[in-house]
């Protein structure tokens, strides 16, 4: 292991440790230490969820790519692919813990689930995904392990359970986007364009996360550099398929023009700057992979840095015009030019403020964001440990 | 049997006495309103939209047909009850708010903190606290519900309970239909074509919130009168 690597681990371990303490804080305290509310009943922790699935996407591409199509170039990258899959499904899941109100109780959703509840479908396929990408990479590992004897076994398992996986991975974006498609109350999310654009979002960061991994492992060789090639012509392609699709269902919302759809696209106005950067970063990193950048090292992280903060803006933005979009808001009786939304009880009581409200300006707190980053480094943490000691990176 | 309210817009005079009734009689902390009582149109309670010509708007758990809270939850934690009553198991709740954001009438309310520590904050005498004491389950499937305690558990969902301890042990109606100084809310079985409320919707024009959201709610609402005096002189 070199000498940068394992500051490196020692820092994200840090940062872990941070994240559990502050974790234990807000367990002493209750989910009054984030700024969520009951109007606003979900935040930082569930736009996560929705980002570490998407990037766990990057095993489903390359094992796909490789052993469904047969784009050999890739096989390089397979047991990368699967490290940062499950690195980043079970950071997934990690990050809902703390947003439980009773995270002993979580066993309930194995003793009592209800199967009309797309979290608890939700809980099966990343777990069972989990399980799937780990056994996967055991399999492409198998000739590392056990000796060049094993080669053809773990190719033909590798085939075997290439389609399998496939089925999975497409399942935690699809089962992931239902958790908000299916609120009709929430004009923000029901529409059908909802699960295939996080499938889009899933292809192009899950992608990237693993043209991260794979540059900084294998460095930009002549070798390698065709697969990198094909990596980020995927990365594009699915970038501008899923800029299609939330425009597509915007321009259908706006076309008709009904009330309940201007109000929530004037509340997206509030964070209109969020909404410019989730377009616009993804936009200059695919510019910047296309461009000479991707020979260098550097060009490739900072993109990707930059590509990623991009889908956390968009992860981000699920929530505020979903939740300050208050279902009940009616035309009065009598009203003709009012169209006016039912105030809610916050839950939250602070002296000489008001606990009845019709907006909530969410801004998570350092709580909120020491969970989050030491889910990060959590998910960093894995797949440097995994590079580090398991025999992930194929030698020349 | 589907239990239901009916509350009439008419003799609703916004005194809010059927939120401080539940509020009350169900121990909800500071900062929890399992009922609210608005001016519609208006962002200030009281405060006509238009001189002469508001009302106010009673929301509590609207305990739909179609309940899209009961079909989210991932635990079964809030479930119909035989009477058409959507409760909540307080032991069986993880707390996860999935109900709270598939509910379009923002009446689910969750224990950000210990609700004993937020009592604290109003400065009673030491350990006092309001609202039926006794704890009280219901079977449902063979399971024992925790569907009302007196002190909820931090990190657990809470809504209007449609008073099932007093409708159970006492066969007395919600706190808010007998705190309603005017009379103005009603309760009673919907399937019964005789009852009163069955009467009252059917001979009023009543309607429910929000319909176009598919949600079949159990309360309906009676117009003021105003409107339909404007209707037949058309």
């Amino acid at each position: 292991m070199n000498k940068r690597r394992k500051y490196s681990l020692i820092i994200a371990f840090a940062i872990m440790l941070a994240g559990l303490f502050t974790y234990g804080y807000q367990l002493r305290e209750g989910l009054i230490v984030t700024d969520m509310s009951n109007l606003f009943p979900w935040g930082l922790y569930v736009s996560a969820l929705a980002f570490f699935v998407g990037n766990a996407a990057g095993g489903l591409v390359l094992s796909a790519s490789v052993y469904m199509f047969g784009i050999t170039k890739l096989k390089p990258f397979a047991k990368i692919g699967a490290l940062t899959a499950f690195a980043n499904v079970t950071a997934a899941m990690l990050i809902v813990i703390p947003d439980i109100g009773q995270p002993l109780r979580l066993w309930h959703i194995l003793r009592y689930p209800q199967f009309s509840s797309p979290l608890a479908w939700d809980v099966f396929v990343l777990s069972a995904y989990a399980v799937l990408t780990i056994v996967y990479l055991y399999i492409l590992m198998l000739p590392d392990l056990k000796g060049p004897g094993m080669k053809e076994l773990s190719e033909k398992l590798a085939k075997r359970i290439a389609p399998i996986a496939l089925v999975f991975a497409i399942g935690i974006h699809v089962v992931t986007a239902w958790i908000f498609s299916t609120q009709m109350g929430r004009e923000w999310w029901f529409t059908a364009a909802l699960a295939p654009d996080f499938l889009a979002v899933a292809v192009f960061v899950g992608t990237t996360v693993v043209l991260m991994a794979s540059v900084l492992l294998y460095g930009i060789k002549d070798q390698y550099k065709e697969g990198y090639s094909i990596l980020v012509k995927i990365i594009t392609a699915m970038f501008f398929v899923h800029l299609f699709l939330m425009y597509n269902d915007f321009f259908i919302k706006a076309w008709y023009g009904a009330e309940s759809a201007t109000h929530v696209f004037n509340i997206l106005m509030d964070s209109i700057l969020i909404h410019i950067f989730e377009v616009l970063a993804p936009l200059l990193a695919i510019i910047l992979l296309n461009s000479k950048v991707r020979n260098s090292v550097s060009g490739v992280v900072v993109s990707g840095v930059i590509l990623m903060a991009g889908v956390f803006a968009h992860r981000f933005l699920i929530m505020p015009p979903a939740f300050n979009a208050i279902p009940l808001t009616i035309k009065p009786l009598g009203f003709i030019d009012t169209y006016w939304s039912y105030p809610i009880a916050t839950g939250r009581y602070v002296e000489g403020v008001s606990t009845i409200a019709d907006y909530w300006n969410y801004s998570p707190t350092w709580v909120e964001f020491t969970l989050l980053s030491g889910v990060i480094a959590y998910m960093y943490f894995v797949v440097a440990l995994g590079v580090s000691i398991l025999p992930v990176k194929k030698e020349d | 049997m589907r239990r239901g309210w009916v509350i009439d817009l008419e003799k609703c005079i916004g005194c809010r006495s059927c939120a401080v009734a539940c509020k009350q009689h169900n121990a909800q902390p500071p900062g929890n309103w399992w009922a609210t009582v608005e001016t519609p149109g208006s962002k200030y309670h009281l405060t006509m939209p238009e001189q002469g010509r508001g009302y106010f708007l009673p929301v509590t758990c609207q305990h739909c047909k179609n309940a899209p809270c009961v079909k989210v939850c991932p635990v079964e934690a809030t479930y119909k009850d035989k009477d058409g009553m959507v409760l909540v198991d307080f032991e069986r709740c993880i707390g996860c708010r999935y109900c709270m954001s598939a509910c379009p009438y923002g009446v689910r309310q969750f224990n950000w903190e210990d609700p004993k520590k937020t009592l604290g904050k109003l400065e009673y005498v030491e350990n006092y606290s309001y609202g039926y004491p006794l704890n009280h389950r219901k079977e449902h499937n063979g399971v024992n519900r925790l569907v009302y305690m007196k002190t909820r558990f931090k990190g657990v969902v809470e809504k209007c309970v449609f008073c099932v301890h007093y409708y159970d042990n006492e066969g007395l109606d919600p706190a808010c239909v007998r705190g309603c100084p005017g009379h103005a809310r009603f309760v009673g079985d919907l399937e019964d074509p005789n009852s009163t409320v069955s009467q009252l919707i059917r001979d009023n024009e009543a309607f429910t919130l929000i319909p176009e959201k598919g949600t079949e709610p159990s309360c309906f609402y009676l117009p003021p009168s105003r409107k339909k005096k404007h209707m037949t002189e058309v």
